[in-house]
């Protein structure tokens, strides 16, 4: 439309925008594998008066109705999805729920919810969710993901880790992680389990919850506002690795849209995660940009950098978080890409 | 929160707060029933003063300092003369300040507008009166003033006799040069409204509104167009560039089959677009829809709709009050204005503030909404929301037609 009728307030991305979610409903999924403290974490939040107006949707896996029978008197909304794991047959589930919630919201049928949390069930691959929300075609115009929490419990946690390579992954695709139960568990074993978090995802900063206890902002706050989201790296097993790449230079966006666009063409399926707050030429402000898979979210320009960022830091950023593409590949194809523009 | 059980209104109805934040509220000392003229000036010692024009008498006008949008007070709230009178319409411009005097019956006093000094807040000075008065006129219902020297207005006049007596505004440019002595230097009325004329007189609508003038913008970006409102009319590009002889450009109405009263024409230069309002004027949704039109404006001759921002269905408000379109920011050129050709904020009276994107103009997005609950001794039992302005550091500031005066307003998206 920026062709026909041109605006020069705004950005090559279209309107910029306040925040990343824009006007988009914000959405938190709650992942962690069973019997993590999901469901009291997310009651505890529906408590505080941050907690107003949310619609909950609660995946089940097995034992139908558990969860959702305890959340129900809490939320606005509760969506009860069938039995089968989110992340793979009841995907369209959640989106149907997700419109209908729209839809429903829309007639006046259902109250007006400002937030959705989505407690995934305990063996959900988060990847998926997260594509689903990725475009339009999908969520994408209308709700967005500002966090992905994973909660760990401090007394099982541990053998998850080892048993279950979902639970891995929870840990490691994170915005945020919440170690639960550590008032049952042995001191050592939660400082223990605290280390080998931050081994898997250093990324994410690490909250401690006893009985769902946790400041209800931290269940909300947009993970992108989080300077450290976008600092460190790491090695993990089932062949996942999560690596940063850096350039202080404002990036010339062909450039690097070209490198993203070769690469999801090659290796789409073993891109988990990507996550990027980049300084692009031409452009005041930050433009974020997040690839799931072989799915792009639409880019979207910020007004200003966030408010916890460091003024001198100006510095583009993009975690990769992949299966079986190694760092030194990537790096590789953005030189090779960014040497072909120069000629 | 749902409705009361007093409320009239039905339960589907509640107040929303989305991508909004609200900063403060003033009920302006219990005189909050407030019309559509909202300036902003910065005054000579540095406060930043909101001139709000009210919906109906006692008051006339009401400034508020709003230097901190989360602490406004009022600084001055001046009474009208008389109770057969309204001032519905105010701009500023520096430290002058026009504002609109309508009378209720034709042939009252005073009608016209008058000018103030506002360079003390507290204490407006009148340095000037434009006397529009007559036997068929309520004088000036609306007013538009930014370049400190020409007032453009829907008004009445001694010389004017419309066919229906519901025709008697239109278009007057008055030279306030000399505050003094405004002196009128064109015209331009709908052929036909006019005995005399060589045209018969329009066909009337259902609800039949008059064939009158309404808002009358004119932007330095087109300094010989003026964009002009015509209530039953539509509206009309004019060319102002003889201010003598204003000339029609081009008309667009979407009347019948909608049912009239557009109000506003905001033109987006730089995109080729033009915002048009319709006035919802019944309560209980009886002349449901009442938009906010997009046009295509690339060629001024040819305006061609294009979208509509979307609303919810009517139903849940249709129970107390109006419910649809009225006024939207106008990019008021002036530097205390915000300006925005990718976001339009509209009032909806008891469908609150709306916010909609149209960075895409075939589909507007709505992205905000502000209806806050009904201040205490709302007659309807609803907000009522009647004028928007944002200034130029985003702030919102939008006012209640009945009772609430004015909400202070954070975008937050």
């Amino acid at each position: 439309m920026l062709d026909l009728f041109p605006s020069r307030e705004a950005s090559p991305f279209g309107r910029r925008w306040k925040r990343e979610r824009g006007a988009r409903i914000p959405v938190t999924v709650v992942t962690g594998f069973l019997g993590a403290g999901k469901t009291t974490l997310i009651r505890r939040f529906l408590s505080s008066p941050e907690g107003a107006g949310t619609a909950v949707i609660v995946n089940e896996f097995g034992a139908v109705g558990i969860d959702d029978a305890i959340l129900r008197e809490a939320a606005e909304q509760t969506v009860l999805l069938g039995n089968g794991c989110i992340c793979c047959v009841t995907r369209t589930d959640l989106q149907v729920a997700l419109r209908r919630l729209i839809f429903d919201r829309e007639r006046g049928a259902a109250p007006r919810f400002g937030r959705v949390v989505i407690e995934t069930s305990g063996l959900a691959d988060p990847a998926p969710i997260l594509q689903t929300f990725s475009t339009d075609r999908a969520l994408g115009g209308e709700f967005h993901i500002d966090v992905l929490l994973a909660v760990v419990d401090a007394v099982n946690g541990d053998a998850a880790l080892d048993s279950a390579a979902e639970a891995r992954k929870q840990v490691i695709l994170a915005d945020r992680l919440v170690i639960s139960k550590t008032d049952l568990a042995a001191p050592a074993a939660a400082e223990r389990l605290t280390r080998r978090l931050q081994r898997f995802n250093p990324r994410a900063a690490i909250d401690i919850a006893v009985a769902g206890a946790l400041d209800p902002d931290r269940v909300i706050e947009p993970a992108t506002s989080e300077h450290v989201g976008f600092l460190a790296e790491a090695e993990h097993g089932d062949g996942i690795a999560s690596f940063v790449i850096e350039q202080e230079p404002p990036l010339e966006w062909p450039t690097f849209s070209r490198a993203m666009e070769t690469l999801i063409a090659l290796r789409g399926s073993d891109l988990l995660r990507v996550k990027g707050i980049l300084n692009v030429s031409g452009c005041r402000g930050p433009v974020v940009v997040q690839y799931v898979q072989h799915l792009a979210h639409p880019p979207v320009e910020l007004q200003a950098w966030p408010r916890s960022w460091p003024e001198a830091d100006r510095t583009s950023r993009v975690v990769f978080i992949t299966r079986n593409i190694a760092e030194r590949q990537v790096r590789g194809l953005f030189a090779a890409v960014q040497a072909l523009a120069k000629d | 929160m749902a409705a009361t059980d007093k409320s009239p209104l039905t339960k589907g109805y509640q107040p929303v707060t989305w991508n909004f934040k609200l900063l403060a509220h003033d009920m302006l000392a219990g005189f909050g029933g407030m019309g559509e003229g909202m300036s902003v000036q910065i005054a000579p010692d540095g406060r930043r003063i909101i001139w709000l024009a009210h919906e109906s008498a006692p008051k006339n006008f009401t400034a508020v300092d709003v230097s901190d949008p989360r602490r406004p007070h009022v600084v001055c709230q001046t009474d009208l003369p008389h109770a057969n009178m309204r001032s519905n319409s105010l701009e500023t411009c520096g430290n002058m300040m026009a504002v609109a005097y309508q009378t209720s019956k034709k042939d009252l006093q005073p009608a016209g507008f008058e000018l103030f000094d506002i360079s003390k807040p507290e204490n407006p000075k009148s340095i000037g009166f434009f006397d529009c008065s007559g036997p068929h006129s309520r004088g000036v219902h609306q007013l538009w003033f930014c370049d400190g020297e020409y007032v453009h207005c829907a008004s009445g006049s001694r010389d004017f006799v419309p066919t229906n007596a519901l025709d008697d505004q239109f278009y007057r440019c008055v030279d306030v040069r000399n505050p003094s002595k405004p002196v009128e230097v064109g015209r331009w009325w709908m052929p036909g409204t006019r005995q005399g004329d060589n045209v018969m007189p329009p066909p009337r609508h259902p609800l039949d509104k008059g064939f009158r003038a309404h808002n009358t913008n004119v932007y330095p970006q087109r300094g010989d167009r003026c964009y002009l409102g015509y209530i039953d009319g539509g509206m009309f590009v004019l060319d102002i560039s003889d201010k003598a002889n204003p000339k029609k450009v081009s008309q667009w109405t979407n009347s019948p089959p909608y049912t009239g009263f557009m109000h506003t024409v905001v033109p987006l230069f730089d995109r080729g677009l033009m915002l048009v309002t319709d006035e919802s004027t019944e309560n209980n949704c009886k002349d449901w829809p009442k938009l906010i039109w997009v046009l295509d404006a690339r060629a001024e001759t040819n305006l061609v709709p294009i979208a509509t921002c979307p609303m919810p269905d009517h139903t849940i408000y249709a129970a107390a009050g109006r419910f649809g379109a009225h006024n939207i920011h106008e990019n008021v050129p002036l530097p205390t204005a915000w300006h925005s050709d990718q976001i339009v904020l509209g009032t909806f009276f008891n469908g609150g503030l709306r916010a909609y994107d149209i960075a895409n103009p075939y589909q507007p997005k709505e992205v905000g909404i502000f209806m806050p609950p009904a201040p205490p001794g709302a007659p309807t039992g609803t907000i009522q929301l009647n004028d928007v302005f944002v200034d130029e550091r985003g702030i919102v500031y939008t006012v209640d037609r009945q009772i609430g005066g004015l909400y202070i307003l954070e975008m937050d998206f």
